[in-house]
């Protein structure tokens, strides 16, 4: 947990070394929203390393939304050569969503090859949040706007340039190899605590009018609404597109399908929504979640609920990706407050 | 790749196929590599190209090389699968899940209660039993199906078995509607777990069966006056990757796949929509 400073241009040209062994990917803004873009030669350009995070979630360089696993009956080629991802940018709410994803895919004794080789190989320079979005909600649920752990490096934006934090072996040895990049950080750390003591108190100003219950008496509440009308009321308006899942970062369910290939066939990981009539249902058509308010209800006793007994923390990073992509209007945050109210 | 990719199917060829019933069909089966699988552990088999889909084998775990999958031909991927001959080449990944626990069986009365192709873990399951018969103190085998032509394992297990060791083995056969040459019960297969000859203090059972023939077997077993810790469930869910990571067969807080599918009723009763 070694602090450093590196101005804007070294971060530049750290970024664009990088990009030599590793993808690199760093967000861009564009219509008031950010995106990730590849970083080549060019450098960071307009990248934007503070601000909020990018409209995708991490999860799609991990475990990508298509994903080709296995071949049939073929040796298997899916270990060609590729240069591991680096993220620059990447936000606490994204390292957060590690937690359920690490927990899902490297459990014993089946571990995921393909998430597991990206994860080992990647890189994560992540980065204060410096201003909030208007579904943001972490701090309601005990998750602060500017990453604690998780990351290799971290970065917290000043006027000309960032603290910068290792948090890890491979964080370190970055640091050692660019050390010239990098110079003291002496004089800029009480202004980094600063920046983050402001933004973590107007964000806590912010999600107030949410009326979010506390944290530790969600999963409670949860429970006790389990067989209340909230769930038939708030899944009027969903129309069961799936994107609060796919723009989840925490939503780790999956479908395997297979399709014919040029040589054969192969065997293809991709998204799943269990908002979907057919996430549960089996052969001959008994499904356990026929009603759309109970797959609604799923989602969240899986997040709230099933998560918490699991890993002791929410499947939510209240990034409120999914309150901004839902077309029905469905706000996790009001659906939350109404465990306590309605 | 450092670790084993778990998504891989091993080629696997079709040596043979049992027709059942109508609608049911039993696949004998010869991996390249061969699956040691427990009774009540499942696989997934594929038809390459074409999707994939869970059973349970109904052989004995003691056959080494080969093994048995009686499929129903319910949705897509199965009626795929009754299309296979002989010699066709199919995907198998496995084996999945927990299997029955025999050693907790031992010495005790054992109850089986099948209804339609759930009686093929069930088959499984009693040729584990019969393969150490003496280990156990009786097994009585609770068939049902809808009408005569659905009963299933007529020449491999019924009529083999009926005949052997009577005293400790006996089958209880019904349907849920007869026909002009059906002599033997008629009624649901709870009907057969009346008048049970048996020391329920010293019994186990162990259920499988489509959901709604589970649920009310499970409740008369109750009624009967078995104790939720002494009835074993075999749960059908939507198991997609077979490895506890696509989130499909969640039980509450098991996955159906890793967690199951045999469940003891007093782990899974206080669970919502276990019967659905």
């Amino acid at each position: 947990m070694d602090l450093y400073f590196i101005n804007k241009p070294n971060l530049d040209r750290l970024a664009k070394s990088l990009s030599k062994t590793y993808k690199v990917f760093a967000p861009v803004k564009s219509d008031n929203k950010r995106f990730y873009r590849k970083i080549g030669e060019n450098g960071l350009g307009d990248s934007v390393i503070g601000e909020i995070r990018a409209v995708e979630p991490i999860k799609s360089f991990y475990f990508p939304a298509r994903t080709k696993i296995a071949g049939y009956f073929s040796k298997d080629d899916s270990d060609k050569k590729e240069k591991p991802i680096a993220i620059i940018g990447a936000k606490s709410c994204d390292l957060v969503s590690f937690k359920v994803m690490d927990y899902v895919y490297a459990q014993e004794p089946f571990r995921d090859p393909f998430y597991i080789s990206k994860r080992e190989t990647g890189l994560i320079i992540s980065s204060d949040c410096t201003c909030y979005g208007d579904t943001c909600f972490c701090v309601a649920i005990g998750i602060m706007p500017y990453p604690t752990e998780g990351f290799d490096i971290n970065l917290s934006e000043l006027d000309n340039g960032y603290v910068a934090e290792t948090g890890s072996n491979k964080g370190e040895k970055i640091i050692k190899g660019y050390f010239k990049l990098f110079q003291s950080a002496d004089s800029y750390i009480e202004k980094r605590d600063s920046n983050r003591k402001k933004l973590k108190e107007d964000l806590l100003e912010h999600v107030k009018k949410s009326r979010i219950p506390p944290k530790d008496s969600i999963q409670p509440a949860f429970k006790g609404k389990f067989d209340s009308s909230l769930w038939e009321e708030v899944s009027k308006t969903c129309v069961e597109c799936g994107a609060c899942n796919m723009i989840c970062p925490a939503c780790h369910c999956f479908i395997l399908m297979d399709q014919k290939k040029e040589n054969g066939f192969e065997r293809l990981k991709m998204w799943d929504s269990c908002l979907l009539l057919s996430f549960a249902r089996v052969a001959g058509g008994a499904n356990p979640r026929k009603r759309l308010a109970q797959r609604l209800r799923n989602r969240f006793d899986k997040k709230f609920n099933f998560f918490p007994d699991m890993i002791g923390r929410f499947g939510c990073t209240g990034c409120g990706r999914c309150a901004e992509a839902c077309p029905g209007k469905i706000d996790i945050r009001e659906v939350l407050s109404k465990l306590q109210t309605t | 790749m450092m670790i084993e990719n778990p998504y891989l199917p091993i080629k696997t060829e079709v040596l043979n196929v049992i027709e059942e019933s109508p609608t049911i069909k039993t696949f004998k089966l010869k991996p390249e590599a061969p699956i040691q699988f427990k009774a009540g552990q499942f696989i997934e088999m594929s038809i390459p190209g074409k999707g994939e889909a869970p059973f349970t084998p109904s052989s004995s775990q003691y056959e080494k090389d080969k093994l048995e999958i009686t499929i129903m031909k319910a949705g897509r991927i199965t009626s795929m699968i009754h299309n296979l001959k002989k010699g066709d080449m199919v995907g198998l990944r496995g084996p999945y899940g927990n299997e029955y626990p025999l050693f907790e069986f031992e010495g005790k009365e054992i109850l089986l209660v099948g209804g339609g192709v759930g009686l093929a873990p069930l088959r499984a399951l009693f040729l584990a039993l019969a393969h150490d018969i003496e280990k156990y103190k009786s097994i009585l085998f609770c068939c049902g199906s809808k009408t005569p032509s659905d009963i299933i394992y007529k020449g491999s297990v019924l009529d083999k078995w009926q005949s052997l060791d009577k005293k400790r083995i006996k089958f209880r056969i019904t349907v849920d509607k007869k026909d002009d040459n059906w002599k033997g019960n008629v009624g649901l297969v709870t009907t057969t777990l009346d008048k049970l000859d048996i020391n329920l203090k010293n019994s186990v059972t162990i259920v499988c069966g489509p959901p709604i023939m589970m649920k009310f077997t499970t409740f008369k077993l109750l009624e009967t006056g078995y104790k939720p810790e002494q009835i074993y469930l075999s749960m059908e869910k939507n198991m997609s990757c077979g490895i506890g990571k696509c989130g499909h067969c969640r039980l509450g807080n098991f996955y159906a796949c890793k967690d199951g599918p045999v469940f003891r009723y007093d782990k899974i009763n206080h669970i919502h929509e276990i019967w659905d």
